[in-house]
């Protein structure tokens, strides 16, 4: 496949929902270690996007590679195990495990990790987002924005290198939207961290971005750095996005 | 008055009572037997009609389906009656009936009965893990596929535990309607509540002193099966609005 340090690349990727075409042809590379924020108005396909990159949507037809691994339905399992994780905006923890359960689970049904190096692992990832102290409780007693990072910290027990935030803050409270971006932003300083990031936080995109994809109507519009997206958008639809969103 | 007494003295007559034991025994055993075999039939049956949606799997999915219509909208009796003529008999040891303290043409006929109970209530049950299954968000799927759980990990792992633990209410209401269920068995056969009740009443003679039957016969061992039933499956309903109760959280939400 060669030796480009493409961690993901979509190739002319479509998908449809029965009649309605989401993706209308998308290619895209996410480089290793790059911090890549998907924007664009809501029903855009921007979500679509993002889920046809780990398989969680299989795309009518293109081609979606991970680490130079062609997905396919069969092999999902097997990619995502090794090279991705995912948050989810309604955060998705399981509620019949306590949060360090949530955390072990995966690394020791998949990847064969003794029950106590897993928790050790868990108990790292659960301090650096500021909740060990609740290792031993239910999700469900948790706000959000505790379940949100609890989440993150899933993600990150698995110690892949690529992780998908698929608008992360957009089910929280206000008031703890912040505690989330405060950890996202944290990890972005990781220089070998690959993140794809879809989210409607404009401060967030500016700070972390490397690379920001507009997104509508199934294509995308416009690409580019942080600066020439907030200072000088070439397309439209990008100008009035940008012009609604950032008042 | 003295024929409700002789109808009393039949049921402190300790034999007497000792046989009504054992066919409580039975319906306990009986709908115990048909509630879990039914809690592993219908699984796979629900696991069937909700999954089985690919190419040549639908198969499965129509015969579930077929399977789960046809038993649920069909009355449980019938299925005794037609499993009694069709249903192969099956050929017990004698040490095994001998344990039952049946003759083994009667254990051959409990058995159809309880066949028939069990492809009854399994259909029942398939129904209720289906609601559960159903009832579990998508996102927990999707969750588990990022993380990298094939189809059969994510069921394992993480759907139905969370659906047995959210249908187990239901579930208990099954096992209170399935202890009901095995008196029809009482048409064919005599082994449980049901059927050493009638047996009773038609011996009742023998123990009462009279040479017939009395009516205080009927109205004294049918209210203490009456009672029976009623104690058992209040517990057990006692115990399902327990479980339904909406409990207190051991942690108050903290929202910092």
């Amino acid at each position: 496949m060669g030796k480009d340090s493409k961690m993901i690349r979509l190739e002319d990727v479509h998908k449809s929902f029965g009649d309605l075409e989401v993706l209308k042809g998308i290619n895209l590379h996410v480089k290793e270690g790059e911090k890549l924020v998907i924007i664009g108005p809501s029903g855009s396909g921007k979500s679509t996007l993002i889920r046809c990159m780990n398989y969680l949507e299989e795309p009518t037809s293109g081609k979606v590679y991970v680490h130079n691994h062609l997905m396919s339905r069969k092999r999902r399992a097997f990619i995502n195990k090794i090279h991705s994780s995912m948050v989810f905006q309604q955060f998705n923890l399981y509620p019949h495990l306590t949060v360090l359960e949530n955390l072990t689970l995966a690394p020791m049904k998949l990847k064969k990790i003794s029950k106590a190096e897993a928790e050790q692992t868990a108990m790292t990832y659960l301090k650096r987002v500021g909740l060990e102290e609740k290792a031993n409780v239910y999700p469900t007693t948790l706000s959000g924005g505790q379940q949100q990072r609890i989440a993150i910290a899933r993600a990150l027990t698995m110690q892949n290198r690529v992780i998908f935030f698929d608008e992360p803050t957009s089910a929280l409270d206000p008031e703890m939207v912040q505690e989330v971006l405060d950890v996202m932003i944290e990890l972005s300083h990781e220089k070998n961290f690959t993140m794809v990031v879809v989210t409607h936080e404009m401060g967030f995109a500016r700070e972390v971005a490397d690379r920001i994809v507009f997104v509508d109507g199934g294509r995308i519009l416009e690409e580019g750095t942080p600066e020439h997206f907030f200072t000088n958008p070439e397309n439209e639809r990008t100008k009035a996005f940008l012009s609604k969103i950032i008042r | 008055m003295s024929e409700l007494m002789g109808s009393l003295k039949m049921i402190s007559n300790g034999s007497v009572l000792m046989y009504i034991l054992k066919g409580v025994g039975f319906t306990i055993g009986i709908a115990f037997f048909a509630v879990v075999l039914g809690i592993i039939i219908g699984t796979v049956l629900a696991l069937a009609r909700n999954y089985c949606t690919k190419g040549w799997l639908n198969i499965f999915r129509y015969i579930a389906t077929a399977y789960i219509e046809v038993f649920r909208n069909t009355p449980l009796m019938l299925w005794i009656f037609i499993g009694l003529v069709f249903f192969p008999s099956i050929e017990f040891s004698a040490e095994f009936t001998k344990f039952f303290e049946l003759s083994r043409t009667e254990m051959a006929v409990l058995f159809k009965a309880i066949v028939a109970l069990v492809l009854f209530t399994s259909s029942v049950i398939a129904e209720i893990v289906r609601g559960g299954l159903n009832s579990i968000p998508k996102g927990q799927f999707e969750a588990a596929y990022s993380q990298g759980f094939n189809f059969f990990q994510t069921l394992i792992l993480i759907v139905l535990p969370q659906t047995f633990k959210n249908i187990v209410p239901t579930l208990l209401s099954q096992v209170i309607t399935t202890i009901k269920d095995t008196s029809y068995i009482a048409n064919i056969a005599i082994a449980e509540l049901m059927g050493k009740t009638f047996q009773l009443i038609q011996i009742a003679p023998r123990y009462t002193g009279f040479t017939t039957q009395n009516v205080s016969d009927v109205f004294v061992l049918c209210g203490l099966a009456c009672v029976i039933y009623f104690a058992i499956n209040f517990t057990l309903s006692c115990v399902v609005r327990h479980m339904q109760k909406p409990k207190k959280r051991t942690a108050p939400a903290a929202a910092n």
